[in-house]
């Protein structure tokens, strides 16, 4: 390194170059995406891919209370991994289904100003949750008492997504049908606030196994 | 004759009062990081109990939304990177640049004090958010938006008297490692941390191409910033120490340009066999194996330099941590290597494997070197001498098991997690046998952080008593074994 200039030159160099290719050229690129029509006549479907965005809303929720922590959102190809094979985490919701779940593509995430592919798989990979969820009701309870359904569960109960409220009238339809160690005194009711919808709303727009136009479509057409 | 060795008498003389004059130009600023630095340490290892045990047991303490999981566990990283990391880093730095450039800090003092202030409230306030419900949930910078700014701004005001000091000193013909691998850390820094900030938080969204950023952010901040800053650190010291010259400047010239050339490419084999293009986790995976060859190079030439005097191990305390940091260097890699390669990747990826390489990286290797360099930089710029052995030793062996605990339990775990999850028979099971498996092993993480924290308490309080200006009077130093060996430390070491 015959001078300072010299030097630093070399640094900018060696680390710009990454940097160019890595992320620059990429996050550019990436802004000129836009989601794709399908081919009625080869997809067999009609509308776009992917076709609707998640929940933003909810997302904020999601991401506050760091659900990613434990949550991923991300199927792996079946040479890396067996999430394709794993019960429930697809549009199929049968045991053994015939094909795999596919792996996710950057244009599932179109839409989402960040896509939270997760740390760790301490919990259930969410990426299709849609599909499994069951009903609101008890997609409420979950969030409220984990622990009412699987006593082993180390997910935390979110509470302050939830009011308990002194129960005037009839009581309300919302309410959480919740039992003995998790309900409230009696004559109370545990009632979702609009984030807890918002984030149930979100839980259940992830759906990230559409058909990819031209490639998966033809195939999962029924 | 007499006048030689009279001449020779006032050049050493000369010599300790440059030293002198420098050391009391950046003594604040340098204490300041220090201190805030330890505080914010054992502020994160009190948040890794935590954590661990809100892991293990959600309802511990209730189910207050400040103390879930999803927000400690951020708290706890965050704490650890911006409040002890970067900052004590920058004291390492600035204090190591100035003696090394033989440069006072001219000017601009109380500058270095207001960035150093705003930093601390940035971090404070960041991390409150995050507790309060503001985390971004994005990786090492789950901080609001508006904090980063501060951070960025603070930081300059450090990296810009280091850049002229570097400049006004540099050499054509000198090669001088440890200050290069400090300008590369002041260089590199601020341009990943604005790169990934504008991405992920100014532009409109970049959906998952926004995940693999981020994974890149943090693997380029362990690449190049904690990397550099405990290398330069060691190939500072432990010539100092030792009184051997670096074995191989070739080795080191080498070891830094591999870094500097791999170091940007890493980070998006994080999300293998995710929704990026196949191309860029190939590549990240790739550069992250190549980086053993400057990992083992750099190891190499520390272990040269070493040779011979392995009892100063024992008794410098300096040596000591730095050492060890060096030999959680390549142990990193290899763990790095580990979980970035496509065969033992895809079990290890979404497991504790990834936490247990953070924390080898930012605690076994970057903090090790870093509390070796401030045993060192401390005494010179207080004007008094470590209280006492025990406590030292105490903050070794605690700090050194605690994390030898952490990285292989989470090691471990990883494979079991990694192992379950891929399990032919797991495919219609849920995760109760996951549960069960993970438990034992963020118990341990639980009780390593423990005592991780009645070390750093115990550090804390002797670097406040330091630099109270509490510290021994006394011409020796503190020496960790007093023996027939005290006496061959080489004169330089005291300097």
């Amino acid at each position: 390194m015959s001078n300072f200039r010299t030097f630093i030159l070399a640094l900018t160099a060696s680390f710009g170059f990454p940097w160019l290719c890595l992320i620059i050229i990429p996050a550019i690129k990436y802004q000129a995406l836009t989601p794709v029509a399908y081919d009625k006549d080869k997809d067999g479907v009609e509308g776009y891919y992917p076709p609707a965005p998640i929940n933003r809303q909810g997302q904020l929720t999601y991401a506050r209370e760091g659900c990613a922590q434990c949550h991923t959102q991300m199927i792996r190809p079946t040479q890396l991994s067996l999430d394709g094979w794993h019960k429930g985490w697809g549009q199929d919701q049968e045991a053994r289904p015939t094909t795999p779940v596919r792996s996710n593509t950057l244009l599932d995430y179109l839409g989402e100003p960040y896509a939270f592919l997760g740390v760790q798989r301490l919990g259930p990979d969410l990426t299709n949750y849609g599909w499994r969820a069951s009903s609101r009701q008890e997609m409420h309870v979950m969030l409220y008492a984990p622990r009412q359904r699987h006593e082993w569960s180390n997910m935390p109960a979110f509470k302050n997504l939830y009011e308990v409220r002194l129960a005037q009238g009839p009581k309300s339809e919302l309410a959480l049908k919740l039992s003995k160690p998790f309900a409230p005194e009696a004559g109370y009711e545990v009632v979702p606030t609009p984030e807890a919808e918002a984030l149930v709303d979100y839980l259940l727009s992830l759906k990230k196994d559409n058909p990819i136009p031209g490639i998966t479509a033809a195939a999962v057409k029924k | 004759m007499q006048t030689t060795s009279s001449s020779a008498d006032t050049d050493v003389q000369a010599d300790n009062l440059r030293r002198a004059a420098i050391d009391k130009s950046v003594k604040g600023p340098v204490l300041f990081l220090f201190l805030n630095g330890a505080f914010w340490l054992m502020a994160s290892t009190i948040l890794g109990v935590l954590a661990a045990l809100k892991l293990f047991a959600p309802s511990f303490l209730g189910d207050c939304p400040v103390l879930q999981y999803g927000r400690l566990q951020p708290t706890h990283l965050n704490a650890l990177v911006y409040g002890w990391g970067v900052q004590a880093g920058l004291g390492v730095m600035l204090w190591i640049m100035a003696r090394r450039s033989g440069q006072e800090l001219k000017s601009g003092k109380s500058v270095l004090y207001v960035a150093g202030i705003f930093w601390n409230v940035a971090v404070t306030l960041g991390l409150l958010s995050i507790l309060f419900g503001g985390s971004t949930s994005i990786e090492w910078l789950e901080m609001p938006k508006w904090v980063w700014p501060i951070m960025l701004a603070a930081f300059l005001c450090f990296a810009w008297p280091m850049t002229t000091m570097f400049a006004r000193a540099f050499r054509p013909e000198g090669f001088m490692v440890s200050t290069w691998y400090i300008l590369g850390a002041c260089f590199w820094f601020p341009w990943i941390f604005v790169t990934a900030n504008v991405a992920l938080h100014c532009l409109p969204g970049l959906g998952a191409l926004g995940a693999g950023v981020n994974a890149w952010y943090v693997h380029a901040v362990i690449m190049l910033f904690f990397a550099p800053v405990a290398i330069g650190s060691a190939y500072y010291f432990i010539p100092k120490i030792t009184g051997q010259p670096i074995a191989s400047s070739q080795l080191a010239q080498m070891g830094f340009w591999a870094l500097a050339c791999l170091g940007g490419w890493t980070g998006m084999q994080h999300y293998m066999g995710g929704p990026l293009p196949a191309w860029m986790p190939a590549i990240g995976s790739l550069a992250s194996v190549l980086l053993l060859v400057p990992v083992g190079v750099v190891g190499l030439n520390h272990h040269l330099t070493t040779l011979g005097k392995h009892h100063l191990v024992a008794s410098s305390p300096t040596l000591r941590f730095t050492f060890l940091g060096a030999l959680f260097y390549p142990i990193s890699g290899v763990i790095l290597a580990l979980i970035s390669n496509f065969t033992t990747g895809p079990t290890l990826q979404f497991t504790n494997a990834w936490y247990g390489f953070q924390i080898v990286a930012v605690y076994g290797f970057f903090s090790m070197s870093v509390f070796g360099a401030i045993y060192y930089i401390v005494p010179r710029l207080t004007g008094c001498e470590w209280l006492s052995v025990r406590l030292i030793r105490n903050h070794f062996w605690f700090s050194t098991y605690g994390i030898a605990t952490i990285v292989i339990t989470s090691l471990v775990a990883g494979v079991q997690q990694g192992g379950d999850l891929n399990h032919p028979e797991m495919w219609d099971q849920d995760f109760y046998q996951l549960v069960m498996n993970t438990q034992p092993y963020i118990i341990a993480r639980a009780v390593a952080w423990g005592l991780i924290t009645w070390s750093n308490i115990w550090f804390l309080v002797h670097l406040m008593l330091m630099v109270a200006g509490l510290g021994r009077r006394s011409s020796a130093p503190t020496l960790l074994h007093h023996g027939h060996d005290e006496s061959s430390l080489p004169h330089g070491a005291h300097a």
